[in-house]
């Protein structure tokens, strides 16, 4: 045979064995695509760094106690700051104390099985392991404090009023989800916007 | 297999992809939890830190420092800046006091021994257990009161914490004998019976010109080494001039590696050395003509004897360096001579100390700017009285001690935080009479070799955790105490009241209180009595913190590490001269005979101390100032004679003295070589602090230690060791092991000599 | 930012080789801990180091200690090198090094002349009560990444956060943005500061004795053109042949 000489692709009728073997062919084909598709949401996902919101889990995870933010935040008005008296100090916005709930949770709430279990936690001496919502990884340093004061200065707000910008309305919120990706394009993105610095030891050192 | 490049990529693409899976699922569970903490201070914001001001104790004069505090976990230490000591600046082994607090081997409870002494073997007891067994045990020794029947061993300081302990002691009329493994008990006497003064001076290195220094390896590791390098600083560049340092030395230490001029002297003979200085300055009338004629009694004392060219030889330096030292020394503003520690450290050593010192009658630079400044007494009754009952041991101290414990007379030792058994001399045999010693009580961070024989052991706070005052050992020419607080809670604390650690001084309390015996202290806890110390500055009503009332006062000595009043000097006038000693006598060793041998210098380690920081993985990591060497015990050995003796770095060489001679049980001690180019080729030096048989995962079974081998010869006048009078002989064991150092970590950075890397240049003085 | 420039000057005249740096360096950054096989290996992590060079031989002898640590090069030969970007300049004159970025071909560590970046070899350990010694601000990092001296760019970001926070500006000499070295340092060797303020230590001393007529001022290997942004004073030895001190 000479080179580029091919033998001519004669087409015969599939026999039983061919037949079976295209069936297992194209079952394991399938059930690798699926696979495939498994795993790329999975990475996917995992980029994002939050569960895809098309399956329905855009409802944030189960906290040990459900704390609804739409009744301390709408129907009672108070200030983000009120709990997460941090933010405007450091670097994390923080969680409140046990004992800081229970300056109102002492006498407000009687009829609530949830605010039992707080009372719970507070006459046990013990804290509570809220599920993390919002996780940067352990190369960034954000610092709450610095963007807090930037966009109420700049924009003449409220700190509260700032804590959207990132985290959604945590307000109407009755289970806390993840808004905002949080991914590095989202900093750098708003960071140029902004005229902040972009250098890398900006966040990671 | 055979592998083809399709499966090849698809193996390394799914590979990547298992990572990318796994970094995705991996982040540790617990920074998926967010906590709400039960209850938290006001003073404490996540994220945010606070510095606290507290005293540590890593050296004899302790250093105030600041310590970074996050959400009740100490973080960094550094140097207090208002503190007098230091001024902000710390010591390597200051920064290690965090890894005392976090040591993984720390002890966590109050134990008791189990099985035969010395074995090692321990259960937990509860605080109220141990301590109604202590006071118990002593009561009964009280009851059947026999002669010198409770000793307490403990650090050589003056504080609160050394007031409870004396009192605690004298209740029970018992002996309190504070330990130093290197003393300084000749320097003690020498500034007594010349000076007259109670307490070791300061020395006013900062504005001094002219440094002539003795032996003493004052930038490292003696008395207060961190206030002479702040003031070796400002000697060098700081002020107007450079001043000049001359160090005298035996072997190459890392003072002698600072100095300007270093000269190299015979073991022993700084003494002779210094009255030939004197001698010099006297014969060709450049000092003070006044303080000459009384040093020599006016012409009693024939100083021709020690004229540089007799001595030369002895003291193995040329009369012509001598002699420029001695018209330099003379011819400077403010120039200084002291020494101390190896100088000090012979059979006649007091008589070196004393020769040394006189120096600065002749220049006059006593009490004044740039010379030695003497130090007023302790500005309160309490600390007055802890430093009136002060005794530090000599070895003739250790001696009696250790016959009283093997004739039976010790019932009770009580040790505080120090550990002798690893310090002594094996020849003293300190350890073997602690087998004849009923009940042993040891107060300790760690379990260490003195700890290890005793009955029960009560673990207490280390320094961040713990009350305290401390009054510098040297201070700086006025009253100062120091304030200590705890910055942390203690780390062992959620193991209740029963378990977990304590300070010594409430542990103390607490056994007295146990049997109703009154300490005469104001206050039932430590705190109350670090108080009262407070209470009685505040009422004299001077110093640095000034407030209306206690609180303010308190808050503000709390908040600046410490009170002191620098108005409360020493009056300046100066001190009658004394005569000089009519003759010094020679320097006496104890060795094997008839063998080449080598004068053994052990030295105080930068890092490990004299073994306190072996247990601290940074203090062992920390490379010596000049070999560079970590982690291991070394022998430096002149270059050539090593060459000669063919032994390389790594040969481990076997050390042994002539204490085999007396006491049969001990051989001498393994060490690996470092040939070392600057060591005179008849001296061996080795760094004390490793070679400990218990202690923590950094310490236990790591090197050797050159303490025990030493030989037991005194100095003739005090008693105490001379610790670098035995001779040794070296064996080469057939055996290697590579030396853990820094040094070719990284290849040489200067190429050739064109290409230095440190430039020098001959300029004296900037402009 | 603000048009700083970071800059050390290193009085080799001050230097007793005490070792105090390297310690509050270790403390401050998180570095591993350098057991002993590390030594042995040759791979102990020391930002700053202090090396020791011997001159002449026995009994005149001299040992001179020189503290070394990343000279933050204007020219810095590790940055071309790196096939990730994870080393470049920025625009305070530090040479940065990204950790997240490094992918640990050790280029840049070969190609620096001063022997400064150390490369871990193993994952960090230490025993869990150590855990709450490790500083928050900086990052542990992980086996096969790339690391070296930052000037501790932590507390210069804490200090500029807070001077922005309290509407003040950053000071010189200030403790808290000191590097942990400078700080500990008992003699006052290093002096640290903002190379662009005329008014600061570092920038008198480099005016006076990099460009003065009598100065000390010396760049660390000069010839190789890297521009340090460390400026090292010589040591003084009356001994010293002058040619040398107009080198």
């Amino acid at each position: 045979m000479l080179p580029g000489d091919f033998p001519s692709i004669i087409p015969t009728k599939p026999n039983r064995k061919d037949m079976v073997r295209l069936g297992v062919l194209g079952i394991t084909g399938l059930a690798g695509l699926a696979l495939v598709v498994i795993i790329l949401l999975f990475v996917i996902s995992a980029w994002l760094g939050r569960p895809l919101s098309m399956f329905g889990y855009d409802e944030g995870p189960d906290q040990p106690i459900v704390f609804p933010h739409t009744t301390h935040v709408q129907e009672l008005g108070l200030d983000c700051t009120f709990c997460h008296r941090n933010v405007t100090k450091g670097a994390s916005a923080t969680v409140p104390s046990v004992g800081l709930c229970m300056t109102c949770h002492t006498v407000v709430g009687d009829e609530s099985a949830e605010i039992e279990k707080l009372r719970d936690y507070h006459a046990q001496s013990e804290p509570i392991d809220w599920v993390r919502v919002h996780r940067l990884p352990d190369h960034v340093r954000f610092n709450h404090q610095a963007h807090i004061q930037y966009f109420s200065e700049k924009n003449n707000i409220l700190p509260s009023a700032v804590c959207a910008t990132c985290h959604g309305d945590v307000g109407n919120m009755k289970k806390v989800r993840q808004v905002e990706p949080l991914k590095m394009g989202n900093c750098v993105d708003c960071h140029r916007d902004n005229n902040a610095p972009t250098d890398c030891t900006t966040c990671h050192y | 297999m055979k592998l083809t490049r399709r499966q090849f990529i698809t193996g390394v693409g799914g590979g990547a992809l298992g990572a990318v899976l796994a970094a995705a699922c991996g982040v540790p569970e617990d920074e998926l939890l967010m906590q709400s903490k039960v209850g938290m201070p006001e003073d404490v914001v996540t994220g945010l830190d606070n510095w606290y001001a507290t005293i540590g104790n890593s050296y004899s004069t302790g250093e105030g420092l600041v310590v970074r505090v996050m959400e009740g976990r100490a973080k960094k230490i550094e140097g207090n800046v208002d503190y007098p000591i230091n001024r902000g600046k710390h010591s390597a082994r200051s920064e290690a006091l965090l890894q005392d607090l976090y040591n993984p081997d720390r002890i966590k409870a109050p134990m008791a021994r189990v099985g035969q002494r010395g074995e090692d073997n321990w259960e937990e007891i509860g605080w109220s257990d141990a301590m109604s067994r202590v006071a118990h045990q002593l009561e009964q020794i009280k009851d059947a009161r026999k002669n010198r029947e409770v000793v307490m061993v403990t650090n050589p300081s003056v504080s609160h914490a050394a007031l409870v302990a004396e009192r605690f002691i004298s209740a029970y009329r018992g002996t309190k004998i504070g330990y130093e493994t290197l003393e300084n008990t000749n320097l003690r006497h020498v500034v007594k019976d010349l000076f007259d003064q109670d307490r070791l001076p300061d020395i006013d290195i900062e504005n001094s010109d002219y440094v002539l220094s003795f032996g003493a390896d004052f930038l490292n590791t003696w008395i207060s080494p961190v206030r002479y390098m702040r003031g070796y600083g400002e000697f060098r560049q700081g002020g107007h001039h450079r001043g000049k340092l001359v160090h005298i030395d035996s072997r190459f230490s890392m003072t002698g590696a600072n100095a300007d001029e270093l000269i190299y002297v015979e073991p022993g003979r700084e003494g002779l050395l210094a009255l030939s200085i004197a001698q010099v300055i006297i014969d060709e009338g450049l000092g003070d003509s006044n303080a000459a004629k009384e040093l020599t009694g006016d012409g009693q004392i024939d100083v021709g004897q020690w004229a540089p060219d007799k001595v030369a030889e002895i003291v193995g330096v040329e009369a012509d360096t001598i002699k420029h030292v001695a018209r330099e020394f003379a011819s400077k503003d403010h120039p200084v001579a002291f020494g101390g520690g190896l100088a000090g450290a012979h059979t006649n050593g007091k008589s070196n100390l004393t020769a040394i010192y006189s120096l600065n009658y002749l220049v006059g630079s006593l009490n004044s700017s740039g010379g030695l400044i003497f130090n007023p007494a302790p500005p309160t009754s309490d600390l007055q009285e802890v430093e009136d009952n002060l005794k530090i041991g000599s070895m003739s101290d250790w001696r009696d001690l250790v016959r009283d414990m093997e004739d039976g007379k010790v019932q009770a030792l009580l040790i505080d935080g120090v550990d002798p058994a690893y310090g002594l001399p094996e020849a003293i045999g300190f350890k073997e009479a602690t087998y004849n010693v009923p009940l042993i009580f040891s107060f300790a961070n760690t379990i260490n070799e003195t700890s290890a024989m005793a009955d029960l052991i009560l673990p207490c706070n280390t320094v961040l955790e713990d009350w305290g005052t401390s009054v510098p050992m040297a201070g700086p020419g006025y009253q100062v105490v120091g304030f200590q607080q705890p910055v942390v809670r203690p780390f062992f604390e959620d193991r209740g009241e029963e378990l977990g650690t304590k300070s010594t001084s409430d542990a103390l309390m607490g056994i007295a209180a146990n049997l109703e015996i009154d300490l005469g202290l104001e206050g039932s806890t430590f705190k109350e009595v670090v108080e009262s110390g407070a209470k009685q500055l505040f009422e004299l009503g001077r110093g640095s913190v000034k407030a209306g009332d206690f609180r303010a006062f308190w808050t503000g000595i709390l908040q600046r590490g410490g009170w002191w009043d620098t108005t409360s000097i020493v009056s300046s006038i100066k001190p009658s001269v004394k005569q000089l000693p009519e003759k010094i006598s020679d320097p006496e060793f104890t060795g094997p005979d008839g063998v080449k041998t080598f004068n053994l210098i052990p030295f105080s380690s930068s890092s490990l101390g004299e073994g306190e920081n072996a247990h601290l993985p940074w203090m062992q990591s920390m490379p010596d100032p000049v070999t560079s060497a970590t982690w291991q015990t070394w022998i430096e050995i002149n270059i050539k004679t090593a060459e000669e003796l063919d032994i390389t770095e790594g040969d481990v060489i076997r050390v042994l003295s002539a204490q085999g001679t007396d006491k049969s049980s001990t051989e001498g001690i393994n060490v690996l070589a470092y040939p070392h180019p600057a060591i005179p080729p008849g001296v061996v030096s080795i760094p004390i602090g490793q070679g400990h048989t218990h202690g923590g995962r950094y310490s236990k079974g790591r090197g050797a230690n050159v303490m025990s081998i030493l030989g037991s010869k005194l100095d003739e006048q005090t008693g105490s060791l001379a610790w670098a009078a035995t001779k040794v002989k070296l064996e080469k064991v057939d055996e290697w092991k590579r030396l853990p150092k820094f040094e070719n970590s990284k290849p040489d950075l200067a190429r050739d000599s064109e290409h230095r890397i440190i430039k020098i240049t001959p300029i004296k003085e900037k402009h | 930012m603000d048009g700083k420039k970071w800059g050390m000057v290193v009085d080799l005249d001050k230097c007793t080789g005490c070792q105090s740096c390297v310690v509050a360096c270790q403390s401050e950054n998180n570095i591993p801990i350098n057991d002993e096989p590390l030594f042995n290996q040759r791979r102990a992590i020391e930002w700053i180091r202090v090396e020791r060079y011997w001159e002449g031989e026995f009994p005149n002898i001299k040992a001179r200690f020189i503290p070394v640590f990343c000279q933050q090069c204007d020219d810095a030969p590790c940055e071309p090198v790196c096939p990730v970007y994870a080393t470049y300049h920025n625009s305070e004159g530090l040479n940065v090094q990204v950790y997240n970025r490094c992918v640990g071909t050790r280029f840049c560590a070969n190609n620096c002349p001063y022997q400064v970046r150390f490369f871990n070899f193993w994952e960090p350990e230490w025993p869990e009560s150590f855990h709450n010694q490790l500083n928050p601000d900086v990052t542990v990092r992980s086996r096969g990444i790339m690391e070296k001296c930052t000037f501790c760019v932590q507390r210069i970001r804490r200090t500029s956060r807070d001077a922005k926070k309290n509407g003040t500006s950053v000071e010189d000499g200030d403790r808290a943005l000191n590097p942990a070295c400078v700080n500990a340092c008992p003699t006052g060797t290093l002096v640290f500061g903002d190379l662009n303020d005329s008014e600061s230590n570092v920038a008198k001393l480099t005016e006076s004795e990099l460009h003065g007529d009598h100065g000390r001022g010396y760049h660390l290997m000069e010839d190789y053109g890297t521009n340090p942004s460390v400026i090292y004073l010589k040591k003084v030895d009356e001994d010293a042949e002058l040619e040398e001190a107009h080198h």
